[in-house]
């Protein structure tokens, strides 16, 4: 279980532009559950979402991942949890250019020393269970929205992660290939995956893959539906 | 351990890829380094072959050679005044040197014809320089001529090909009979060019040459680590056209290092950032910077090494040597001995790949200090 008590985020802390991005909010979020944060722009899911991921440390507050404390814990072991624990899939993809598809699935597993030809197929393998088999050596900047959205998700599998954490996954892709990101995630979420998804866009937060949808505004947690 | 191998091989490919990937700007980038690798070298390299070239020829110099001056100038020495000098405590031998410069106008080139101490040519024959026979295209057994002091030719017969060491001491230089010299010059046969003195004490040079301008206050008696000071001075790093060329160099190395230390493409920042959201410690993208520092610095250290090497001693400096040897009595031209000082090697590596390596690292690691949450806004 993720649990987070009370975190705030400010930034720019003490400077003219300070500005609290997220009030103290405490959440809870199970294992085995898909959590969708819903809300407009600027109402805090993005930050909340990084906060819960270790990407970045709150103001105020604390987080706890399996009941241990994680806030004060040193950078290495924020990147090491970063690293076993999240899968992480951005809104704007964020793969790096002018590198191949299966050179980009294999970057997060590059730090842990795995031998390479082993890395390699089971980076194939992800890619082949998403049809991108054959994009495999594409570079990233030839491939179509739907399809770079395929190899972030097979990015964020290569690490066999436990929770998977999506911003915005579906803001740049059409109805077709929103649904078809629906689809993976369910089928993610069927083989025990936690997932915790930011989206203001409907097919998300309405479709049956959200146990429990947490909506967010200026900030704040402004109300919870959990699906029956 | 084989992780920790596995591992650095990740972060090296990954290293590479990078570096193809900005192929143009790293390519820019490494001519401009390899540049400046290329002057600092040339410029250590042709000093320190100068430098070592006349440290050659000064092995085998006296120590002390004294002069007559009329009025500051230069003249003959009369042959008699060996024998006062050498009653002088501390001095071993003294003996009357016959040399100095002709000026070939057919070839506009200056040579050194000496009287050697042992071994002379017999009269009528001569032994020449290396450069002389290639320029002259004469050889063992020829005839050769040169226009003497009253405009008359004289012929001489080549007994050998000189070759040394030092290619500064036989490259220009004429060996002749001592009778041929005078002949030649017009020098009478009671005067000599000057005196070599052999001194066994070291410290007792300053008090024999002090005496000697005392007995004769027309002699100037130069003393050999005199003569090794003057040639610091030419050719060390200290002296002016040198500081102003290698000043230029460090200073474009300090911009050029400069400009990546405050430089982090837009690009690179996000990379960075794209890294650390994925699971990539800090200590993971400096080490990656390290080796991109590390490739770029050590291609361009040895390809402007191994250019600085040719240039110098194959193309006997051709960019340098107008400016730098700038003394008609170095003709004809002389090419330098190939000579490598791992010492020098060593300084030119800590003045250039090592603050460029650090540099590579600095901006990186400032970027790579930031919360990965700066990607994800």
């Amino acid at each position: 279980m993720i649990s987070a008590r009370g975190i705030s985020k400010v930034f720019n802390h003490g400077l003219p532009n300070e500005f609290a991005a997220l009030h103290p909010v405490s959440l809870d979020v199970s294992l085995h559950e898909t959590t969708v944060l819903k809300g407009p722009s600027g109402s805090g899911k993005t930050t909340l979402l990084g906060l819960m991921a270790c990407m970045a440390r709150p103001t105020s507050g604390r987080i706890f991942l399996n009941e241990r404390e994680i806030t004060s814990l040193p950078e290495r072991f924020l990147t090491e949890i970063r690293r076993s624990t999240f899968g992480f899939i951005f809104q704007q993809f964020n793969l790096i250019k002018g590198l191949s598809a299966l050179e980009n699935v294999m970057i997060p597993a590059y730090p842990t020393g795995e031998k390479y030809s082993i890395l390699r197929r089971r980076a194939l393998e992800s890619l082949e269970m998403f049809n991108l088999g054959q994009r495999a050596d594409a570079r990233i900047e030839w491939l179509s929205g739907g399809e770079a959205q395929r190899v972030a998700i097979a990015r964020a599998l290569i690490n066999n992660p436990a929770i998977i954490i999506a911003d915005e996954p579906t803001s740049h892709l059409d109805s077709i290939q929103s649904r078809e990101f629906i689809d993976i995630m369910t089928d993610l979420k069927a083989k025990g995956r936690t997932i915790i998804l930011a989206s203001h866009d409907p097919i998300v937060y309405d479709s049956g893959l959200a146990d429990r949808v947490v909506e967010m505004r200026d900030g704040r947690i402004a109300n919870e539906i959990k699906s029956s | 351990m084989p992780n920790l191998i596995e591992r650095q091989r990740h972060i090296i490919d990954f290293t590479l890829s990078s570096l193809l990937r900005r192929k143009g700007k790293n390519c820019a980038l490494l001519l401009v380094y390899t540049l400046i690798v290329f002057i600092l070298a040339s410029v250590l390299f042709f000093t320190h072959a100068l430098k070592r070239e006349a440290a050659l020829l000064l092995n085998e110099a006296p120590e002390i050679i004294v002069q007559r001056t009329l009025a500051g100038r230069y003249q003959t020495i009369p042959i008699a005044w060996s024998d006062r000098i050498l009653k002088i405590n501390g001095v071993i031998s003294v003996r009357p040197r016959l040399w100095g410069y002709h000026f070939d106008s057919a070839f506009k080139a200056n040579y050194t014809l000496t009287v050697p101490a042992g071994n002379p040519p017999q009269q009528g024959s001569i032994d020449i320089g290396s450069g002389i026979s290639m320029m002259r295209g004469a050889n063992r057994g020829d005839i050769i001529a040169f226009t003497g002091h009253d405009g008359i030719p004289r012929s001489f017969k080549i007994r050998n090909i000189l070759e040394h060491e030092s290619q500064l001491l036989a490259n220009d230089l004429i060996l002749l009979s001592e009778e041929d010299y005078r002949d030649f010059t017009g020098i009478p046969a009671d005067q000599a060019t000057d005196l070599a003195l052999r001194v066994r004490n070291s410290r007792e040079y300053g008090i024999i040459a002090e005496k000697i301008t005392r007995i004769y206050p027309d002699t100037r008696p130069i003393v050999r680590t005199e003569i090794l000071r003057t040639y610091d001075a030419l050719f060390g790093w200290r002296s002016g056209l040198l500081i102003v060329i290698f000043s230029a160099a460090i200073l474009a190395f300090v911009i050029f290092a400069w400009e990546k230390a405050t430089g982090l493409s837009a690009e690179e920042r996000r990379e960075i950032g794209i890294l650390k959201a994925v699971g990539w410690e800090t200590s993971d993208i400096l080490l990656m910077k390290f080796w991109e520092g590390t490739v770029i610095s050590l291609t361009a250290f040895l390809v402007g090494i191994i250019l600085a090497y040719l240039h110098v001693f194959f193309t006997s400096s051709a960019l340098f040597a107008p400016v730098l040897k700038g003394w008609s009595t170095l003709y004809p031209a002389f090419p330098l001995t190939p000579f490598l000082d791992l010492g020098q090697v060593a300084t030119l590596f800590f003045l250039t790949v090592v603050p460029y390596t650090i540099t590579t690292i600095v901006p990186s690691w400032r970027a790579a200090t930031i919360d990965p949450d700066a990607v994800m806004r």
